[in-house]
């Protein structure tokens, strides 16, 4: 049975399945990346589906290139479907960006030319994955370390008008909000003011890696102080709605991501005050 | 143009730059001047899909080192790049693609350490199905036996391999820096298979593997035992019904309906 999602969370990796099949853990739900449990059986969907019993959750995909030029995969959204089917997810995510063309998979995240363009492209693909999924799609700002020549308008402008024309949801990734800032230049809070609050359903919070020049996106490290301070802004401006902490390398002790979750539990405590957590 | 269009243009010309790790598609903002932009998304995808060959070749990582892994994965992703989906199935052509260009390898066996690497991991997450078990096989009438069919495991893949590397792939498993001898070159055949969660393998002789490439295509257990009369066996019935036996305790068989 699907169960609404409040909270804070993590992102549910394979090196602590123990952790959460030995002992209950304060963690309020879990997020599973699809990918990993579009197989046919085995140890993955074992874990997912005694996992599952115990904890609601949420599906984060990598792979479906909303804007990419192919067509989509209507095999890949079937079977994201049959997952949802599975699991009675909160909700679906992926990623406003691209992954490859021309039948290749770059198996990246790729950024996507902000234009009035690409946002005619992307709205009948919106709204195709509704209506496959029979809900909204969530969709996730990426970090990014290009801008495109023929870029229009701010990434911040891109996802308000992509939002008020497909009803689409937001996951808004705060530390992928910082990185971008840093490496092109602009204020994160204009981000972040720009966002639909209405619109913004989870929030990511992650590490990165410091170049000195720029920032790399690369969730192997803890939330740095600058990406909390953002939240705090972040949870001021939008209230609390669904965080979590997204770790994909260096994974730690769960103990150390539930520390840092207890982090994002203080800060929006102060920085809400009495404000209800987001439905 | 149509919107799409421009877009095709633009995504081709960026995808083709990261194929050739050229720096200066021209078509970003300041390109090519400071540090980060596009290289950064020139090395994650190498660095990706390497990480990715390396998760589905572990053992094959191990034999040869981390240096010669490398220039393998290079090599691969040159002339292989991805068209899956999921990163997860990156590297399924990685045995066929060493057997025609064995200079990435100090020895031909390792083509084989591949596979069973490879087999292993579609073992992992294959369809679970329920193993077949003995009081299952006790209640099937013998006058059903003749045309009766069973049903093999989804995970079950023979290998027909050259060389003898199970001692090698076993030992690496087990120990990263283990040593081992130069395998034997024995053409056979390796069984890999999953009866619950966790992963098996063992060799099979040449008749037990033809007699489960005969199941693998819906032979009754009548049409195994004229296979294995073919062989000269005298008593086919008898070895039929050993065989079967041996599937059961290896769990190697599935029930009728999946679960």
């Amino acid at each position: 049975m699907q169960e609404p999602v409040s909270g804070f969370g993590i992102g549910l990796r394979s090196e602590h399945y123990h952790d959460f099949i030995a002992a209950p853990q304060p963690v309020d739900w879990l997020e599973v990346i699809s990918e990993n449990y579009l197989v046919a059986g085995g140890k993955p969907l074992y874990h997912l589906d005694r996992i599952r019993r115990d904890y609601p959750m949420v599906m984060h995909g990598v792979s479906l290139s909303i804007g990419g030029s192919d067509p989509l995969d209507r095999l890949y959204l079937q079977e994201l479907r049959s997952l949802a089917e599975r699991i009675q997810p909160a909700w679906i995510s992926d990623h406003l960006c691209w992954t490859g063309t021309s039948a290749l998979n770059l198996h990246d995240l790729l950024p996507l030319p902000y234009t009035e363009a690409c946002l005619q492209h992307l709205v009948p693909r919106v709204q195709q994955v509704q209506e496959t999924l029979g809900r909204p799609l969530v969709l996730e700002n990426v970090s990014s370390y290009v801008r495109y020549r023929a870029d229009e308008m701010s990434e911040w402008e891109f996802i308000a008008e992509l939002v008020r024309r497909t009803g689409c949801e937001l996951l808004l990734d705060v530390n992928n909000v910082y990185v971008s800032s840093v490496n092109h230049g602009f204020v994160a809070r204009t981000f972040i003011d720009a966002m639909p609050a209405a619109a913004v359903r989870q929030i990511h919070l992650a590490g990165h890696e410091d170049h000195g020049t720029h920032l790399i996106d690369t969730h192997d490290h803890p939330v740095c102080d600058a990406v909390w301070d953002l939240y705090a802004y972040t949870v001021d401006r939008l209230g609390r709605i669904p965080a979590m902490i997204e770790r994909d390398d260096d994974i730690p002790p769960l103990e150390s991501l539930l520390a840092e979750l207890d982090r994002a539990r203080r800060i929006a405590g102060t920085a809400a005050g009495d404000a209800k957590w987001a439905a | 143009m149509s919107a799409t269009g421009t877009l095709v243009e633009l995504q081709q010309r960026c995808q083709q730059a990261i194929l050739d790790g050229n720096a200066l598609p021209g078509l970003f903002a300041g390109e090519g001047s400071g540090n980060g932009g596009f290289g950064i998304y020139l090395q994650a995808y190498r660095a990706r899909l390497a990480s990715a060959l390396q998760d589905n070749y572990p053992v094959l990582l191990r034999a040869i080192g981390d240096d010669a892994f490398a220039a393998l994965a290079n090599a691969y992703i040159t002339r292989r790049p991805s068209r899956f989906r999921s990163i997860r199935w990156f590297g399924d052509c990685l045995a066929d693609f060493l057997t025609c260009s064995p200079e990435h390898l100090p020895h031909p066996s390792l083509v084989d350490l591949a596979r069973m690497d490879w087999a292993m991991r579609a073992a992992f997450d294959a369809a679970d199905a329920q193993p077949l078990g003995a009081s299952e096989l006790a209640a099937l009438h013998a006058q059903d036996w003749p045309q009766h069919r069973f049903r093999l495991l989804p995970s079950l893949q023979l290998l027909r391999l050259d060389w003898q590397v199970e001692p090698i792939w076993k030992a690496l498993d087990a120990d990263p820096l283990a040593g081992s001898d130069e395998p034997l070159f024995l053409p056979h055949v390796l069984l890999v298979w999953r009866p619950q969660l966790e992963c098996r393998w063992r060799s099979a002789a040449p008749l037990e593997a033809s007699v489960l490439e005969a199941l693998s295509t819906g032979a009754s257990f009548a049409a195994c035992c004229d296979l294995i009369a073919d062989s000269g066996d005298a008593e086919p019935a008898a070895t039929a019904a050993g065989f079967v036996l041996r599937w059961i305790a290896d769990g190697l068989l599935a029930r009728e309906s999946p679960r």
